[in-house]
């Protein structure tokens, strides 16, 4: 398998994703059903966060396909540009849908027509729309049969408006190094959201396992925005920092792992809400020992944000450990 | 300030320190650098926690058993004192000749000042109630946000602007 298997494998989910999810939040406000909003925006959420590593696996199958004669470089760059533009919708749309999964759980379901879901709703229609052009795109290059022009730069009607807000994605990478100081700046922030982040949730995973048992559970969940923030601020230096060095990172057998170690991380906060762990250490008090599984959630969280930055360290040092093909 | 310049010479020329700084194992300079950011997250995650609840957030936090985080803090600082002096032992050169090196070991320096003068004027006195102990670790906690984000940047800007990278020829 090369990146190129894993590019095909994982660009149907953030396509085929966001209208499942979608769909369940136009059919949860027709109904007024906080379950199947509640569903809507777990799959949003989920399918922003694949949406990263399709995203990423793009410049491996690039470097598979750019041998090829036939493919056209100028199509491989309309659906990089497409896919960038998407993915940024596609990342708000999932963050959103994050702030949304928290006021749903802190009982503000009252008003349907909230500025947090009237938001959730534009980003993710336009995030529809947008990954339908990255679908197209991206099967232009491979598929003459649906290719309408042959050079497929000619854009019509709403595509070409759509053309115009898309980054050109060799400039957007020229963007990234235009100083050092921006680099740093971005990787500076990118340890500071490091620390708020494993601050945050590493006390609550640390009081699941029972380290300082005074604390009570409820609040200390409550710094799970925090944590969200920190998540937010490392995604976005993350992507910036991926598109600015797109090489450095894709033939790295290192940052691949860590995005494993991520996808593996949802998987584990999914399972945790979603299983009854939750609710068995929700009302924990001060001195009250937490269940078994909810402390098998806790030290896999640990263990697997560990990883994350262990894996983060060692990119540098595994950079052109996976060859194009 | 006059660097002992030999010195940084025998160091870097010591087979531990190019072991460290030039072996294609994976237990050599990023295996000391990785730790180095296992203590970042310990240190100031936790004391991100406690500065932030100082500061007025989820007030519902007692802040009492938060004392145990200090242990965490100090769990943290030994392993980043640790890998940092093998850090340096990999790059004498590098470090000491850039001030931001000596910006950093003052921030560190003023912060875990911050941070000892919080435990024991916040934590250590069990007659404070949470008002009282809000009271004395408000600007302590700020100083402390403020800097272990510096010891954060510096640590950072460590890796983009040095003069020398080794010793030079």
């Amino acid at each position: 398998m090369n990146l190129a298997h894993l590019h095909l494998v994982l660009n149907h989910f953030p396509i085929i994703g966001t209208i499942i999810g979608l769909g369940l939040l136009v059919v949860s406000f027709a109904g007024k059903n906080d379950d199947l909003k509640r569903a809507g925006l777990i799959v949003l959420a989920a399918v922003a966060l694949l949406a990263l590593p399709t995203f990423f696996s793009g410049i491996g199958a690039q470097g598979a396909v750019r041998r090829d004669p036939a493919v056209s470089a100028a199509l491989i760059e309309r659906h990089e540009g497409a896919a960038m533009l998407a993915l940024f919708f596609m990342e708000i749309a999932g963050a959103l849908a994050l702030v949304g999964l928290w006021k749903l759980y802190r009982g503000s379901t009252g008003r349907r027509w909230s500025p947090t879901s009237i938001a959730i709703l534009f980003f993710s229609v336009a995030t529809a729309g947008l990954m339908a052009r990255v679908g197209t795109t991206g099967g232009d290059i491979r598929h003459p049969e649906i290719r309408l022009a042959v050079t497929g730069a000619q854009e019509s009607g709403l595509s070409a408006l759509v053309h115009v807000l898309e980054p050109s994605p060799a400039r957007f990478t020229d963007l990234m190094l235009i100083s050092k100081w921006w680099w740093a700046f971005m990787m500076d922030l990118h340890f500071i959201g490091l620390a708020l982040l494993i601050g945050t949730v590493g006390i609550l995973n640390l009081r699941m396992l029972g380290f300082a048992k005074q604390l009570p559970v409820a609040p200390l969940h409550r710094l799970t925005p925090w944590a969200m923030g920190g998540f937010g601020i490392n995604a976005l230096t993350g992507v910036l920092a991926f598109i600015g060095m797109p090489n450095y990172y894709t033939f790295d057998v290192a940052f691949w792992l860590k995005m494993l170690a991520l996808l593996l991380l949802g998987l584990n906060v999914a399972a945790f809400y979603l299983t009854d762990a939750f609710q068995s250490v929700e009302h924990l008090g001060p001195g009250e020992d937490a269940p078994l599984l909810a402390k098998f959630f806790a030290a896999t969280s640990l263990v697997l944000w560990f990883a994350v930055i262990a894996l983060g360290r060692y990119i540098q040092s595994f950079t052109d450990t996976i060859s194009v093909q | 300030m006059v660097l002992p310049l030999p010195l940084l010479r025998t160091i870097e020329e010591s087979g531990f320190s190019t072991w460290l700084r030039e072996s294609e194992s994976p237990f050599a300079f990023y295996f000391v650098l990785l730790f180095h950011t296992f203590g970042l997250a310990l240190l100031v995650g936790a004391n991100a926690v406690i500065d932030l609840r100082l500061l007025g957030i989820e007030r519902e936090i007692p802040l009492a058993p938060l004392k145990r985080l200090f242990g965490i803090m100090w769990l943290g600082f030994a392993i980043n004192a640790a890998s940092g002096v093998l850090l340096l032992i990999a790059y004498p050169t590098k470090e000491l000749t850039n001030p931001v090196f000596y910006t950093k070991l003052a921030l560190v320096g003023f912060a875990v000042w911050v941070m000892t003068t919080l435990k024991s004027r916040v934590f250590d006195d069990p007659t404070l109630n949470e008002a009282a102990m809000i009271a004395r670790g408000r600007t302590l906690a700020k100083w402390s946000l403020v800097l272990w984000i510096g010891v954060i940047t510096a640590g950072r800007l460590l890796a983009y602007t040095y003069t020398y990278l080794t010793f030079p020829s």
